[in-house]
């Protein structure tokens, strides 16, 4: 089955809020999704992006049950790491049940690891369910490292009421 | 002693954040991992497009440390999305001299910064810490943070250079 790998447009927001609340589905959070398609659209495709996101699109002929070409995103954005720089995100990463098994899920992250390299990027990091065993065997494969096991790394978050309390306490 | 302000980082600072970060990896126990150089924090977060942004506590020079610094604390953060919910900033580094804890620095510094994720609409903090680090933990938690590893089962993970080199070539 032919698939390409692209860069995704301001009209690709629709298609990539709905794989987002696919995701989100099947990470058993999605009640979770507050965002709309045009708070994406003007997040990702202003002169200053907050992420980057790629699509992969499928002809009309290999069309999903519903109708959809756009069947898989990789969503991303630059970090910092101050011990050795540049570093690129996966923020998601997410092919659609019925196209999986035919490497779209690898080409979309290879050409993600590129643009990652061509920027400068000394690694990419993301993090990953600890019940998500496919998507554990899956990064394994391609020589991630699990550093919440190998160094103990724990992910915290100040959000809601805990954010707003901590910001009024400032000067 | 309390006297200390907070300011951006400036181009001129970037020795004193190198310093800075190389003291955070020596107590992480980390210190020959940090491979960044004055010039990469000159063009990686005083570029065009910067990389990260970096907040530095400074002490008046009658105050200065031992080794004769004024700049004795900073914070390194960027933003990052989360396709949920939108915006977010990302602490990436924090951290105050040993001589100079206990005024209220650290305290002052995560209540500047959650007050500029609030201004610049973000909806959450986000941060790593290491497991065995429990005053850090107790530091963040008697404010508000959850712990996102326990609570959720995150799990960090990184794919390094040698392997995104491997990956971006095969496509």
């Amino acid at each position: 089955m032919n698939y390409t790998v692209r860069d995704s447009t301001p009209g690709d927001c629709k298609d990539i809020m709905r794989l987002i609340v696919d995701l989100a589905e099947y990470e058993k959070m999605p009640n979770e999704v507050k965002l709309s398609h045009k708070e994406l659209e003007a997040d990702g495709f202003s002169s200053n992006p907050f992420f980057k996101c790629l699509v992969a699109e499928v002809p009309e002929e290999f069309k999903s049950k519903e109708g959809h070409t756009i069947v898989g995103y990789g969503f991303y954005f630059f970090t910092y790491c101050t011990w050795k720089g540049r570093v690129v995100y996966l923020e998601d990463l997410y092919v659609m049940p019925e196209f999986r098994g035919k490497g779209i899920g690898k080409a979309l992250m290879s050409r993600i690891a590129q643009i990652g390299r061509a920027q400068g990027c000394v690694r990419m990091q993301f993090t990953v369910l600890d019940w998500n065993k496919p998507s554990l065997d899956f990064y394994s494969s391609q020589g991630a490292l699990n550093l919440t096991a190998a160094e103990g790394w724990q992910l915290l978050r100040f959000e809601g009421e805990a954010l707003e309390k901590l910001a009024q306490s400032a000067n | 002693m309390a006297n200390f302000i907070l300011r951006k980082a400036e181009p001129k600072d970037v020795s004193d954040i190198l310093r800075l970060i190389k003291e955070l990896a020596k107590f992480e126990e980390m210190e020959d991992q940090v491979l960044l150089t004055e010039k990469d924090l000159l063009d990686d977060g005083f570029g065009e497009h910067p990389f990260y942004h970096c907040v530095v506590a400074e002490v008046p020079n009658e105050q200065q440390s031992s080794e004769g610094h004024t700049v004795v604390g900073f914070a390194m953060y960027y933003f990052t999305y989360d396709p949920w919910i939108g915006k977010l900033l990302y602490l990436e580094d924090f951290y105050v001299m040993k001589e100079y804890r206990g005024y209220g620095m650290g305290s002052k510094i995560l209540k500047h910064l959650s007050h500029t994720a609030v201004k610049t609409r973000c909806s959450s903090m986000h941060f790593i810490v290491a497991e065995w680090n429990k005053p850090s933990i107790e530091f963040y938690k008697r404010r508000g943070a959850s712990d996102l590893s326990s609570e959720e089962g995150w799990r960090l993970f990184e794919i390094d250079k040698q392997y995104l080199v491997k990956m971006s070539s095969k496509e």
